[in-house]
């Protein structure tokens, strides 16, 4: 019994041995002498992982009487979530040892992370949804302000950590009203109290709370407030990490709550969601037209691209949460690649994140420029680009569940955000003659942008397949 | 037809592939480009020209590849009349463009590149012609927007280019995604997204309660691209591109993909009233607007490139009626357009080319330079013009003859009369196209010597004039392909003539007036130019800047307005957030009526919540002021752990009461080190916002418990009420809750106690090891301190509590399983009896009598919790099963004991440990500020008989 259980969740248990025994082993050892090694081990071990997860998982595993579920949903957002983890450890590498910000506990903090997504992806129960979302965040608090020294960072770290313990609170404010009126906290058992058509006014307050707690995860407007400060404030491959997995595993868990455990009432959650999603393109589309840094300016974009992301969710149907999973995997590709880019940013070895640094930028690095404006292009949802093709999936999924009015708001949305993504295409292509950027050195960033760059346009061939394993996995969640 | 269709597929790739290869070979030279860029191009013309007679004779050829079929996605193409029009126009010209590009561009510009965006941009454009899939057909669409944004850019050294570049890009694109909705929803109307199947659905369409915002989302995507009011802005000044892209993409192609668009959705939306007031009137204005501007024009260029936008107007406008014969008009005045048109470019940038100029005001005369250029322009200006003979004409009579019978609202005059003034402002700017460049004197002045150019040059728009002249004279040339586009576009077979001679009809006479009034307007052309140029209009140009810096100046006000950095708004924006979606499910959610009756308030507990109210609320009015806080917070937490002795939770007030002192001492302690009073930051208004904010999400939280409190619901304590002593050995309920039914949470945490103390240790010392440090030697606090800092009283009091306090610390613990108590309270009430030690006599001299190590205390508690954990492995159950049996102590009663007994006994060490470890970093601190430390219990010796040391700073 026991041991089947185990057995389930052998990957989570590797993974928090090896980052317990990196964290204990460097400490006695070579301490951040090691922390470039341990970076690259650290990324091995989560790559390999997700190879693992991906290439052997199948079926529906279910441990710990329902708490914890393995299935292809948890399995899909899982591999997606370690890839980038590991990605973004790659890339971080390089950039902070230049500016002597790599410590040892970076690795073993992402890693820690990493096993609370798995969680959270994984969690079947009120209590299984906490503990992952927790030990999540609680690490990301601390990658937040890694740079102690910086008032930024610091700061950055702090706000996330008081409005995180907010969300935090409401969340499981919402978690115990729906533990008193369900009685249980398994999501089995709730969505059976929740009956179908309208859940009874108990259950609903905690479904608001959860969303409330939820939404701040996903930097949903209006809990986003932390999205912008965090990612300007922190350093740049922590706020890479932060746009890419914690935010596949927030959707992820998103989803599965709403479905799981609500899965008979979509109606009464799938219009606060609506409403959520149309705020947060809007906000996202245009509040980032006023950014000139462009760190913030991603933080609005992750803003608006999870309204996009949302809209799968809001269906409420199969196809909905289908075209979100596969929204969240470009989106995540698209992310990496445009923050290798905003990594290798640097004018006189310091790092630039000011737009108007990209002047020109096309004469001197025409391959990089091209990569940049394809990724701009797809994350502004211009055809033939992979983000029109995610964008088109949740326009379907919506369409199919007649909300016809969000497809159209969000089309708006996305013709006024294409403007900012334009912006920095065309400062890159005809800004004014202006102090030369450099961008160089590291191999890796290169790797990740011109890799990224290249999947926008060849994914459109079949998407490398991924919508069959996203199919599968929306199947195992709505039923 | 299915072997036909097949080449489809193979005709809208040659580009894309073709595209390839100049790109690759950039240092082959510009023969080598040119060529290898025709080769495509010509192949797909031949191809192209097997088709046409399957097409002729009305069939549509199709054919499908399976694409992505889960998004509706598939790469289907069909052939029908106006798709083969458009195809060979796009093909056509593309070749005369490649020729002539070749001459036009200067061995310093990179061929190969230029080529390359110039097949891809073909490709994209055949793609949005021959698409079956409207999917399929966003996906061209849009990769027009990105080639042509590419190829208008091709000059980057040009300021103007940029801006050019910019704003088309943000226009077509923007319009482009707005056009992927409406399609979208077109499809989601009929359920398929092929074209064929929707053209077919017309009714259905129209029917629909979705048509309007289909309608407008769709003909936002036409009207941008091709440049109506009020988006005609942007053409012009994409002008700034090399003259072959302006000619290909500005006369013959991308602009006209909105008329395309518009003539291929013609039967799936037109002919309803929205449609027709919509496009005819945007058409009407933008072909007045457009003919206007363009006459006023100095850049040959801009002149050219606003009389596209007057023609285009004019397409729409066509296409707007409605009618069949308007239909047939739009699509004969494209071709006759394309000719002209595009001659008409190519004719300008040969002037620039040789002049190196294109302000009108700097030419004049060039006829004697450059005769064959000259001849070209002129032919190509007088069918623009509308004059018999040229094939402008013969679509501009269909267009007047329609537009002399349509009426707007009953109003039968105004089209007829505007149209006529379009017409009239079109012969005035050719004629001034022919006249001020060509004709008149001789000039000395020009910039360059000007002469013919190479006949590769001149090549291109020579063999376009032969067409405007052919077509001009015997139009039946022109016949098939008219009647086989514009039976594609009405889907309905169509009988009509094409002709010279109508007769005397309304639209001749319009015509004469236009060409009469026209050659009169050129006469006069200086002395309103100068009014026209004194005139105040508005810019385009400056129109759209203004929008982009509001749109700007919106997002600052929203960023600013919300992202101010403080995160006290951040809390409240994301407390009234919540406060709004849960009254939003409060009022969409149905409430069954309360089950409970209101109890009775006795006095006593109306005494009590007067005074948990009022110290709550003087809270809030002296948080400034920090130890009067504490103070109030601790009537806070006394009065809820009597609330709780009132409820009959003695557990919850035990432990209650013993973590409120505890804290609070510990509060006190730590207060010592901190100012006495906390800034005042906020203003009045801030602070009355956050009050109400305050009160709405307390009164929220409030009334939910009411409404819980007032219904039945299953409760969750049955379950365990009937199991503690079975499974636990316990009558206590809490306590079995927490050491064994919950015995994970309990032991996760003492962890997390535990860890708590440890931490505030390591912060000590890292804050006395820091910069902090200083500080903290440098503060006087002599001021504050009492002269008998350990009193006689309580010293003795304390010692002689001692004992008791233990006693009941440990009878508290023993009881713990089956009355109110536990480990928990007991650690806290034996730390609360040291506490008072350490208070009464001073650190130094408790620590000397007291030698516990608290690190190893903490360390050993978690470890006695655990093993007892680990035990139940033994006896093969899950971790934590507690066991549970009775044992006979001589002298004591008959004594149960379960190994939730050891699991208490780690709680109780860590929960000591944890507290004096705190007390310790303390009192650490304070010594390190100054404070002295005692050797003696007291300050004086009461019975007065020797002298006491005195304390030792540190």
């Amino acid at each position: 019994m026991i041991q089947a259980d185990l057995n389930i969740i052998l990957p989570e248990i590797v993974l928090s041995v090896f980052a317990m025994s990196a964290l204990v082993g460097t400490v006695y050892t070579a301490k951040d002498r090691a922390a470039g090694l341990l970076t690259w081990v650290t990324a091995g071990v989560l790559a390999l992982v997700a190879l693992w997860i991906g290439l052997t998982g199948e079926g529906v595993n279910v441990a710990f009487g329902g708490m914890f579920h393995d299935d292809a949903f948890a399995r899909f957002a899982k591999v997606t979530i370690l890839l980038s983890a590991a990605v973004v450890l790659v890339m971080s590498q390089d950039y902070m040892a230049r500016r002597g910000m790599l410590r040892f506990e970076y690795p073993v903090l992402v890693t820690l992370s990493a096993v609370g997504m798995m969680m959270m992806v994984s969690a079947g129960d009120l209590i299984a949804l906490y503990m992952g979302l927790e030990l999540q965040s609680l690490a990301l608090y601390v990658v937040a302000s890694l740079r102690r020294d910086s008032m930024k960072s610091t700061e950055a770290g702090l706000k996330y950590f008081i409005l995180g313990a907010l969300s935090s609170g409401l969340l499981l404010y919402g978690a115990s009203l729906i533990y008193g009126f369900a009685g249980t906290t398994l999501f089995s058992g709730i969505i059976g109290a929740a009956g179908d058509g309208q859940a009874p006014l108990g259950l609903l307050f905690g479904l608001v709370f959860m969303i409330a707690g939820l939404a701040f995860k996903v930097s949903a407007v209006p809990f986003h407030m932390w999205t912008p400060d965090v990612y300007e404030g922190s350093p740049t491959p922590v706020t890479a990490f932060f746009a890419t997995a914690p935010k596949v595993a927030a959707m992820a868990l998103f989803a599965r709550v709403m479905h799981d455990a609500f899965g008979g009432v979509s109606n009464d959650w799938g219009q606060i969601v609506s409403l959520l999603a149309v705020l947060s393109m809007f906000l996202g589309a245009i509040a980032a037209i006023g950014q000139t840094n462009i760190k913030r300016l991603m933080a609005f974009s992750s803003i608006a691209h999870m309204g996009y992301a949302m809209i799968g969710l809001a269906a409420g149907t199969a196809l909905g949460v289908e075209a979100m999973l596969i929204y969240m995997a470009i989106y995540v590709t698209m992310n990496i690649g445009t923050f290798a880019f905003i990594m290798s940013m640097e004018k006189d070895g310091k790092p630039v994140t000011d737009i108007s640094a990209l002047n020109m930028y096309a004469k001197r690095e025409p391959g990089r420029a091209l990569a940049m404006l394809v990724l701009m292009f797809s994350l502004a949802g211009v055809p033939p680009m992979l983000g029109f093709f995610a964008k088109l999936g949740v326009w379907r999924a919506a369409l199919d569940a007649d909300m016809v009015w969000l497809v159209v708001a969000s089309a708006v949305a996305s013709a006024i955000g294409a403007f900012y993504y334009l912006r920095i295409v065309y400062y890159m292509y005809f800004g004014e003659e202006g102090e030369t950027l450099e961008t160089g050195r590291a191999p890796v960033l290169w790797v990740c942008l011109m890799g990224s760059a290249a999947v926008m346009v060849l994914g459109i061939i079949n998407l490398f397949g991924i919508e069959g394993a996203a199919a599968a996995a929306a199947a195992t969640l709505v039923n | 037809m299915t072997n036909g269709g097949s080449l489809l597929p193979i005709i809208a790739l040659l580009p894309f592939l073709g595209a390839l290869v100049p790109g690759l070979m950039i240092r082959a030279g510009r023969n080598a480009c040119a060529t290898f860029t025709a080769v495509p191009t010509i192949a797909a013309l031949a191809m192209l020209g097997v088709l046409t007679p399957d097409v002729m004779a009305g069939e549509v050829l199709k054919a499908e590849i399976e694409w992505l079929p889960q998004l509706g996605l598939s790469a289907s193409f069909f052939l029908d009349g106006l798709g083969l029009l458009f195809a060979f126009m796009i093909l056509g010209v593309g070749l005369l463009i490649t020729l002539y590009a070749r001459f036009y561009l200067s061995g310093d510009d990179p061929m190969g590149q230029f080529y390359t965006y110039l097949l891809l941009f073909q490709g994209a454009m055949l793609g949005i012609v021959i698409s079956d899939n409207i999917l399929l057909l966003l996906i061209f669409w849009e990769l027009t927007s990105l080639s042509s944004f590419l190829l208008i850019g091709y000059w980057k050294h040009l300021p103007e280019g940029r801006q050019g570049a910019r704003m088309a890009l943000a226009v077509t694109g923007s319009g482009g995604l707005a056009m992927i909705a409406g399609m979208l929803i077109l499809g989601n109307i009929v359920g398929s997204y092929n074209l064929t199947d929707i053209l077919a659905a017309g009714d259905v369409i129209r029917a629909s309660d979705w048509y309007l915002p289909a309608l407008i989302l769709i003909l936002l995507g036409a009207f941008t691209k091709s440049a109506q009011f009020p988006f005609h802005f942007w053409l012009p000044h994409a002008m700034a591109a090399p003259t072959p892209v302006s000619a290909y993409l500005h006369s013959a192609t991308m602009v006209k993909a909105g008329v395309f668009l518009m003539a291929r959705m013609w039967p799936a939306l037109a002919g309803t009233d929205a449609w027709f007031y919509i496009v005819s009137i945007t058409g009407l204005i933008t072909m007045v607007l457009g003919a206007l501007i363009a006459l006023f024009k100095d850049d040959l260029k801009a002149l050219l490139a606003f009389s596209t936008v007057s023609h285009l107007g004019l397409l729409t406008m066509l296409l707007g009626f409605g009618t069949e014969k308007a239909a047939i008009a739009a699509v004969f005045h494209i071709i006759n357009h394309l000719t002209f048109k595009a001659a008409l470019f190519m004719t300008a940038g040969i002037v620039d080319h040789e002049t190196h100029t294109r302000d009108i005001k700097r030419l004049g005369g060039l006829a004697k330079f450059m005769p064959i250029t000259a001849l070209i322009g002129t032919v190509a200006a007088l069918s623009m013009a509308g004059i018999p003979l040229f094939n402008g004409f013969l679509s501009k009579e269909l267009m007047l003859e329609e537009a002399a019978h349509t009426a707007w609202y009953q109003n039968d005059w105004i089209v007829p009369a505007l149209a006529t003034l379009g017409a009239l402002l079109s012969v005035a700017y050719s004629l001034r196209f022919i006249f001020h460049v060509f004709a008149g004197p001789a000039r000395d002045d020009y910039p360059a010597h000007p002469h013919d150019p190479p006949f590769g040059m001149y090549a291109a728009p020579a063999l376009l004039c032969v067409l405007v002249v052919a077509i001009g004279v015997l139009p039946g040339l022109a016949y098939p392909m008219v009647k086989v586009a514009a039976q594609a576009v009405t889907g309905q077979e169509l009988n009509f003539y094409l002709k010279i001679w109508h007769g005397v009809t309304p639209a001749l006479i319009m015509s004469i007036i236009a060409v009469v009034g026209g050659a009169l307007l050129l006469g006069l052309h200086r002395p309103l130019a100068r009014a026209w140029n004194a005139a105040p209009r508005p810019e385009a140009k400056a129109i759209f800047d203004a929008l982009i810096s509001a749109l700007v100046r919106l997002s600052r006000g929203v960023t600013d307005g919300l992202h101010n950095g403080a995160i006290s708004r951040y809390l409240a924006i994301f407390v009234v957030s919540t406060v709004g979606l849960v009254y939003v499910a409060f009022s969409g959610g149905t409430l069954s009526p309360p089950t409970r009756e209101m109890l009775p308030v006795p006095p006593v507990v109306a005494v009590g919540y007067v005074l948990l109210i009022a110290s709550a609320l003087l809270v809030v009015l002296n948080h400034h002021n920090r130890f009067r806080a504490l103070v109030l917070i601790g009537v806070i937490g006394l009065m809820i752990s009597a609330g709780f002795v009132y409820l009959s939770a003695p557990d919850l007030a035990l432990t209650q009461i013993s973590v409120e002192t505890v804290t609070i001492m510990l509060l006190l302690l730590a207060l010592h080190f901190l100012p006495k009073t906390t800034p005042r930051e906020s203003s009045v208004g801030l602070r009355l916002r956050d009050g109400v904010i305050a009160v709405a999400a307390g009164a929220g939280v409030a009334a939910l418990a009411m409404v819980f409190l007032l219904r039945d619901f299953d409760p969750i304590s049955d379950y365990h009420l009937a199991n503690s002593y079975e499974g636990g050995g316990g009558t206590n309920v809490v306590n079995v809750i927490l050491v064994d039914f919950r015995g994970y949470d309990t032991f996760g945490e003492i962890i997390v106690l535990g860890i708590a103390g440890l931490t505030i240790f390591a912060l000590m010392e890292a804050l006395l090891s820091g910069p902090a440090a200083r500080r903290l030697r440098n503060t006087d606090y002599s001021r504050d301190r009492s002269r008998d800092r350990h009193p006689l009283m309580m010293v003795v009091a304390t010692r002689a509590m001692l004992p008791i306090a233990v006693m009941v610390g440990v009878y508290i613990f023993l009881r713990g399983h089956n009355q109110p108590g536990g480990g928990f309270v007991a650690g806290l009430v034996i730390s609360i009896a040291l506490l008072m030690q350490y208070m009464a006599s001073g650190f130094g001299w408790t620590q000397t009598r007291q030698r516990l190590e608290y690190h190893t205390m903490i360390g050993w508690g978690v470890l006695i919790a655990a093993l007892t954990g680990v035990g139940a492995w033994l006896g093969g159950a899950p971790f934590l099963t507690s066991i549970y049996g009775y044992i006979k102590l001589p002298l004591i009663e008959k004594f149960g004991l379960g190994s939730a007994f050891a699991f208490d006994l780690g709680v109780f060490l860590t929960v000591l440990g944890a507290v004096m470890l705190m007390l310790y970093s303390l009192s650490r601190i304070a010594r390190y500020a100054g404070e002295t430390v005692n050797v003696e219990p007291m300050d004086y010796d009461p019975s007065g008989k020797r002298e006491l040391k005195k304390p030792e700073g540190e």
